[in-house]
């Protein structure tokens, strides 16, 4: 065999020897794209087309209630900040079931997961941070139509005293709502990947299953046996909304009235659903992760 | 119609974990409604799970998870080419997709609706809402179908229309009605019984029902005729 002859010739390649950034800075970024991919921000023009509509159709009704207390000087909404948002629940559940496979059904049935969990990036804080950005996106889809209440009627003349308190109950309302949600309906697109499946599944247990408690409670309501319309409360987020915004008077209405007991049972139910949701999506993708 | 398509389209129907969805929905609600019944002690305490939660609720997700199980996965995962490079009229295959659609519609929505009227209190009024069913469902399915040969999130147009056009917007404005399936068929349903609402005419409701119906076949049909398979997701 000849003598080899060959040079490497130097052409410039140099390696990277600047800062490098630690799973913190992986996990923001993601959690900022994953938050801007719920409303369709970086995607195709289709995808902006549902969230935008949604939240358009969600902020609407508000502006028109700020038209109605500045035309008629009333001096209260009379649609306070969580009946809104008990009004439009509709909206933010389908907003939360669509957009729900968007962040976590599209990598694990694509398998582009592997590419995420390549990097140094656990996949437990790949699943919180989705599930982060979608909670997040949930807020803000919730807080948009409230603050145009409360800032429109602050404009309108409302007393700032009477009203500011109301308001930031119903945003602690509304955080504990988002995680509710996105602990939810996180899960359950994270289960069923195909998108139709997820969001039909989604609708189920959220908006069926709110409808089967409201009946509940009325006929409880009606035949003045409270304990079962409290107790069938705890099965849907919205009743726990709901419930605890007419009890903590954010601003809400409810068919039950809760007692002192009842409130602290509803948060401490709201936080063991919302716990053992990101437990479960934790594990799910810790799961796929290993494989 | 072709046999061979409808058989297909039933596989995909009932081979999947979603068919489960499909029958544990009216399920659910024949379950829940026997609960209601014997928990309260007003006879007519049940009545609000057909007109509340059966019939405008159950019986348009069981059509749309029929409609767009007959043709969703196909066009998801782009199968649905090797079902359209066939000598089969397009139009022939959105018939028969459809007829599968309509008898799950049909078979399980409407019976659903029909057994919680009947444990709520049966009647003249049970009758009423099971036609009712029937020719909203019947609408519903052709409707939903036409959506998922138009857009890949059909599910969700879908949903838009039962939750926020007919349930939201129908609840604030009465003119709704008018455009709205269910009330078609509750308008139809109010002939035999006058328990259920009068919403529109009578013959608006039929021949708009059957328009949407004859219509939404067709679209389906004329739609996976000019079918771009590299939609975005």
């Amino acid at each position: 065999m000849a003598e080899r002859t060959g040079v490497i010739h130097d052409i410039g390649y140099r390696g990277y020897d600047g800062p490098r950034e630690g799973t913190g800075a992986l996990a923001l970024t993601l959690y900022v794209t994953g938050l801007r991919h719920a409303f369709g921000l970086g995607r195709s023009g289709r995808s902006k087309v549902l969230p935008f509509l949604l939240l358009g159709l969600g902020v609407v009704p508000a502006v028109i209630v700020v038209g109605v207390v500045t035309m008629v000087r009333l001096n209260s909404l009379p649609v306070s900040y969580a009946a809104y948002l008990g009004q439009i629940q509709m909206l933010v559940t389908l907003f939360a079931a669509a957009q729900a496979p968007v962040l976590f059904s599209r990598d694990l049935r694509h398998r582009s997961i592997v590419l995420y969990l390549a990097r140094p990036l656990p996949p437990a804080l790949f699943a919180l941070t989705r599930w982060a950005s979608l909670a997040s996106a949930i807020l803000v889809f919730t807080l948009l139509p409230t603050l145009v209440l409360y800032g429109g009627g602050l404009l309108a003349g409302l007393d700032t005293g009477d009203e500011t308190p109301v308001f930031l109950r119903s945003v602690a309302l509304q955080l504990m709502l988002a995680a509710l949600l996105a602990g939810i309906t996180g899960l359950i697109s994270s289960v069923a990947l195909r998108r139709g499946f997820a969001v039909v599944a989604s609708i189920l247990a959220l908006i069926v299953v709110a409808g089967v408690v409201l009946i509940v409670q009325e006929i409880a309501a009606y035949e003045g046996i409270e304990a079962v319309g409290e107790i069938a409360g705890l099965f849907s987020p919205w009743a726990l909304h709901n419930g605890l915004a007419q009890a903590w008077e954010a601003g809400g209405r409810s068919t039950i009235v809760l007692t002192d007991a009842w409130a602290w049972t509803y948060l401490a139910t709201a936080l063991v659903v919302c716990a053992a949701c990101l437990a479960l999506l934790v594990r799910r993708f810790v799961k796929v992760g290993s494989r | 119609m072709n046999a061979t398509i409808v058989k297909l389209a039933l596989q995909a129907l009932l081979g999947r974990r979603r068919f489960w969805l499909l029958l544990g929905l009216p399920l659910a609600l024949i379950g829940l409604t026997v609960l209601i019944s014997s928990l309260s002690s007003d006879g007519e305490a049940a009545w609000p799970m057909v007109s509340f939660l059966g019939y405008p609720l159950v019986l348009p997700l069981v059509a749309i998870l029929a409609a767009s199980s007959v043709l969703g996965p196909e066009v998801d995962d782009g199968s649905i080419v090797y079902l359209l490079s066939k000598p089969v009229s397009r139009h022939v295959i959105a018939v028969s997709k459809w007829v599968v659609a309509w008898t799950a519609t049909v078979g399980v929505g409407s019976l659903g609706v029909l057994a919680a009227a009947l444990i709520a209190g049966g009647g003249d009024r049970a009758l009423a809402w099971w036609i009712a069913a029937l020719v909203a469902g019947t609408t519903y399915s052709a409707l939903f179908l036409a959506l998922s040969a138009f857009t890949r999130h059909a599910v969700v147009a879908g949903l838009i229309f039962v939750l926020i056009w007919e349930g939201l917007a129908g609840g604030f404005l009465s003119g709704v009605a008018w455009l709205s399936v269910g009330q078609w068929g509750i308008r139809v349903g109010h002939e035999i019984s006058s328990l259920l609402d009068d919403p529109a005419n009578l013959p608006w409701a039929v021949i708009a029902s059957l328009v949407v119906t004859i219509g939404g076949v067709w679209f389906a049909g004329d739609r996976l005729r000019s079918f771009a398979l590299t939609e975005d997701e």
